[in-house]
């Protein structure tokens, strides 16, 4: 089971003059769980399918395990697959679906029998072996698709937004049996999804993507913790990301950023930066406090909504400088004492307010 | 970083000089490239189904006699200018012209009201078993072949419907019986794709049902009615079978029918002519239907029945 | 919210015509079939009450049929002429609807097109392009000749199969590629991406998943232009006119047309419609399956 690393290299597709994909170089160690994350249309599904050998990039170089696989047809890379839309043969039932690529390789009758039982196992299927894939929940098809790429034992599975189709429940579900299953069985993940939070809790690393070039290839924590552009920290859920004019460092290597009358300073990101950046904080790490607390990176402002989501509560408050920010608070059974209308003191702490300096990117969530 | 950023750069040299082989192993490692070879076979079909039909209205310009040997360009010598034999003179052509256009027109004016009302009958009156044999014997027309729907139309007009004989009547009839079941399909397609939401909105807004009939349902289906008309005209004026079966003798002799019988002749040009007038009339019409339901279904998203496209060759849209 | 009888009388002017002009109709067949002739007039006398049904013209007919008897003859012929131009019809159909699916991109749109196009040239008019193509001095021959390939024109119209059968197929051939193609374009992509995926090269991509998931549509159209292949007279008689390549649509247009025996006429409708019944029924189970789809 060893192997499995791919690397792509200066990897650029181009339809007619749109760069789908952007000179992409990333490495994928073998056995790793590797995520490519971004919005529709920014370029991860056509990166996977260049990889799997469906679309011919337009120039640079796909690297499985050390040998060039550019050129090689898609029936001949060690790489499968597990389509969005599974892509089971409609006219085949489960047990022949999973023995396809077997039968592909020329194996005997027995060794087709004893392996598509053994995958069908590893997905908790065996018993529906004469059903046809209409006959099946979408559940169940999703882990037929998975069987038929494990069955072939491939160095690396591609798999595209695969529980895309399915229901929340059964996505939180599947996301942890996936997880498990590419522990137990070693190989390399490639796993496309645009959704964050899948990325997230199923990722060794994560490469963030928009318009074709990746934006950050990071751990999930260090991608939450530290994103390297406004795009990431966006992207990555509310980040209260606000306008600030920052000037240099300050004694204790912390960036000073102004912000409307106020003087902040800032713990994390480009200490050294100058000029027009944005800044940004996590909502759960906003800090309130009753009116007129005294106390650095504190600014005054009026709660505006007041939203109770269960295990926390969020509140909108605006700021004196006129901007919006959201606070997140635990649930933790207390009263909180701040309703709509209530005046509060914000506290921004410097070791969670972060400095960006790239300014001019498009935010994922302005949409398209 | 920097190690892959080189080799990258090497990667980018070598694909700038390219040689043949190389370049002709990556069309062979290309999964979706063109097969070469048939493009060369759909390009050779195309143009073998169409070209005998450009030579032939090229013949209905010749300015000689001739249908096969080229004789010179004459534009309207068999259309009208000859005094004798052009279509427009020659009593037995001008004829069965005025034949074909009056039976497309009829059978348009009879079918598709017909048709309309028993596609909606069709689609909504479910559940019981008259209705479900209704629609099965509205299926018949479309599979039975014709030699066979034009010899028993022929024997009820000779021996039980003796009122009405072979004749100009019964090939409108006749016409009608297989056209009929076009525009239920047609129109059927379009019923489905629009569903039952805006007429239950106009209930729901105070309409009474004729008003959800005819301020809803009827101007949504007009797309699906107009290409159901064109249809209709297209097939009545392409049809042979019936109308001959059904025919009086000469008087009721069709397009279809004198180019039939003058085949097995010596044709004249005019001949070709004839048969060319009604490519004409009837590749306008499909233009304007097509225009027609472009212009009706504006705005909307790809329709799911309506199109032309489904109803041609009777629901082959298995 | 409508009345519950109003759908009823919307499809009862319809159904009423389909019941006078269609069922009745084929009635009448049978009437003429089990009925007399007139021994002065040589018409039909046709009986409608089953119990005074005379069988006689069609046990003669079916006497015909027996193996080395005339009507056996032309129904073998029938047979091989529908199944060679079915056939060729499939090797030339299936490619190019194949072609224009899957490849065709920026040409699709005028290949289809240029598909439909036949539809809307009337059949006579075809065959009437058609003939003059092969007639004694047509560009076939001319073609033929200047190119040495024969050195005495060939007589095409007189009797000749082989032209009878390019006949059917140039005749039919549009009515195949398009049922064709909207069941190639209905396979979804990504099962042959599976395929390639799963280790499969292109020969075996299509022999194993385009061939089978395109065989309901190769059947369908194949019942869709043998159905109307079965009853042609007209295409023998305009490419070959002879008796050595008459078709059973033929034969039963001659007791019509030609010597008045209208009661064998019906007994042989009869005959083919019982034989064509399967493909009937299936044409019409996949029209029905297709509209239940749309409804769905």
């Amino acid at each position: 089971m060893a192997g499995g690393a791919v690397e792509l290299i200066d990897l650029n597709k181009l339809y007619g003059t749109m760069r789908a994909v952007d000179n992409i170089s990333l490495h994928i160690p073998g056995g790793e769980f590797f995520s490519l994350l971004g919005s529709s249309g920014c370029g991860k599904t056509t990166t996977l399918r260049m990889i799997a050998g469906f679309e011919q990039p337009t120039s640079g170089h796909i690297i499985l395990d050390g040998v060039d696989m550019t050129e090689t047809p898609p029936h001949k890379r060690h790489v499968n697959t597990v389509f969005q839309s599974y892509a089971l043969f409609p006219h085949l039932n489960v047990f022949d679906n999973v023995a396809f690529g077997l039968r592909r390789q020329k194996e005997t009758p027995d060794n087709v029998n004893r392996r598509v039982n053994e995958a069908l196992a590893l997905v908790q299927l065996n018993g529906f072996e004469k059903r046809k894939p209409s006959q099946m929940s979408g559940g169940q098809q999703q882990r037929v698709a998975l069987a038929r790429a494990l069955v072939l034992k491939p160095a690396v599975l591609l798999l595209d937004e695969p529980l895309g189709a399915l229901d929340a429940r059964l996505r939180k579900q599947l996301q942890v049996e996936l997880k498990t299953l590419q522990q137990q069985v070693g190989i390399t993940f490639v796993y496309v999804t645009h959704d964050q939070e899948e990325a997230l809790t199923m990722s060794d690393r994560i490469a963030i993507m928009s318009q074709g070039k990746i934006e950050q290839i990071a751990t999930p924590e260090e991608m939450y913790e530290n994103p390297a552009t406004v795009f990431v920290a966006d992207f990555l859920g509310v980040s209260n990301l606000m306008d600030g004019v920052a000037s240099g460092a300050d004694a204790g290597g912390r960036c000073k950023v102004r912000l409307g009358n106020f003087e902040l300073a800032a713990g994390r990101g480009a200490s050294g930066a100058s000029g027009n950046t944005k800044i940004t904080i996590r909502p759960e790490r906003v800090r309130l406090e009753p009116k007129g607390t005294a106390g650095e990176n504190r600014i005054p402002g009026t709660v505006q909504r007041w939203v109770y989501l269960g295990n926390s509560v969020q509140l909108i408050v605006g700021l004196a400088t006129g901007e919006k920010i959201q606070a997140l608070m635990q649930n933790s059974g207390d009263e909180i004492p701040y309703r709509e209308g209530s005046e509060v003191a914000v506290h921004l702490p410097a070791a969670a307010l972060r400095v960006l300096t790239d300014t001019g990117v498009k935010l994922a969530s302005e949409g398209d | 970083m920097t190690a892959t950023t080189e080799a990258g750069k090497g990667g980018r040299t070598r694909i700038a000089e390219q040689s043949l082989g190389h370049r002709l192993k990556v069309w062979m490692a290309n999964p979706w490239g063109k097969p070469r070879f048939m493009v060369l076979i759909a390009w050779a079909y195309v143009l073998i189904t169409i070209i005998p039909v450009i030579v032939a209205i090229q013949f209905s310009f010749n300015a000689g006699r001739s249908v096969t040997v080229w004789q010179g360009f004459d534009l309207t010598k068999w259309y009208f200018g000859d005094s004798a034999y052009s279509v427009w003179h020659d009593p037995r052509l001008q004829q069965a012209l005025f034949q074909s256009v009056k039976l497309a027109a009829l059978d348009m004016l009879i079918a598709t009201p017909l048709g309309v009302l028993l596609a909606i009958g069709l689609a909504r009156w479910r559940g019981t078993i008259l209705s479900n044999i209704s629609n099965f014997i509205m299926l018949f027309p479309l599979v039975t072949p014709e030699l066979m729907m034009g010899v028993a139309l022929f024997l009820v007009f000779l021996n039980l419907f003796t009122f009405i004989q072979p004749s100009t009547t019964a090939q409108v009839l006749g016409h009608v019986t297989f056209s009929l079941s076009y525009v239920v399909v047609i129109v059927r397609g379009r019923l489905f794709s629009i569903g039952k939401q805006y007429e239950e909105a106009a209930a729901d807004l105070g309409a009474t049902p004729f008003e959800c009939l005819w301020l809803v349902l009827f101007p949504l289906l007009l797309p699906a009615i107009f290409s159901s008309m064109m249809m209709v005209f297209a097939i009545s004026i392409d049809d042979f079978v019936i109308s001959q079966w059904l025919s009086c003798g000469s008087d009721c002799d069709t397009v279809p029918i004198r180019v039939y019988a003058s085949t097995r002749g010596a044709p004249l040009p005019s001949i070709n002519a004839l048969a060319a007038i009604m490519v004409y009339m009837t590749l306008s019409a499909v233009g304007i239907a097509w225009l027609g339901h472009k212009f009706m279904t504006r705005g909307e998203k790809r329709s799911g029945g309506g199109g032309m496209s489904q109803a041609m060759g009777g629901g082959f849209d298995m | 919210m409508y009345p519950k009888w109003l759908w009823p009388v919307f499809a009862v002017p319809g159904v009423l015509w389909l019941i006078l002009l269609f069922l009745v109709p084929f009635y009448a067949v049978i009437g003429v079939a089990f009925g007399g002739i007139d021994p002065i007039f040589m018409n039909a006398v046709p009986t409608w009450n089953p119990v005074d049904w005379d069988y006689s013209s069609m046990i003669d007919t079916l006497h015909g049929f027996l193996p080395g008897n005339s009507y056996w003859t032309v129904l073998v012929r029938t047979t091989v002429y529908v199944a060679l131009a079915l056939t060729g019809s499939l090797l030339i159909g299936y490619p190019v609807a194949y072609y224009i699916s899957r490849h065709a991109k920026k040409t699709k749109g005028i290949l289809l097109a240029l598909l439909v196009l036949p539809f809307w040239v009337s059949y006579m008019m075809r065959m009437l392009a058609w003939v003059n193509l092969f007639s004694p001095n047509g560009y076939i021959n001319k073609f033929l000749i200047w190119t040495h390939i024969v050195t005495t024109p060939p007589d095409w119209l007189n009797g000749n199969s082989t032209s009878v059968v390019l006949g059917l197929i140039y005749g039919y051939v549009p009515y195949l590629i398009l049922p064709l193609l909207a069941a190639l374009d209905r396979i979804d992509r990504s099962v042959l991406e599976a395929a390639r995926d799963l280790g499969a090269s292109p020969a075996s991509a299509f022999y194993h998943i385009t061939l089978p998931l395109s065989k309901p549509g190769i059947l369908g159209a194949s019942v869709i232009i043998a159905l109307p292949m079965f009853g042609d007279y007209y295409t023998p008689n305009i490419v070959s006119g002879s008796p050595k390549t008459t078709m059973l649509g033929n034969q039963i247009d001659i007791f019509f047309h030609g010597g008045p025996q209208p009661s064998v006429g019906a007994s042989l409708t009869m005959l083919l419609s019982l034989f064509l019944a399967v493909l009937m029924a299936y044409y019409m189970i996949t029209i029905a399956k297709a509209q239940k789809e749309m409804q769905a």
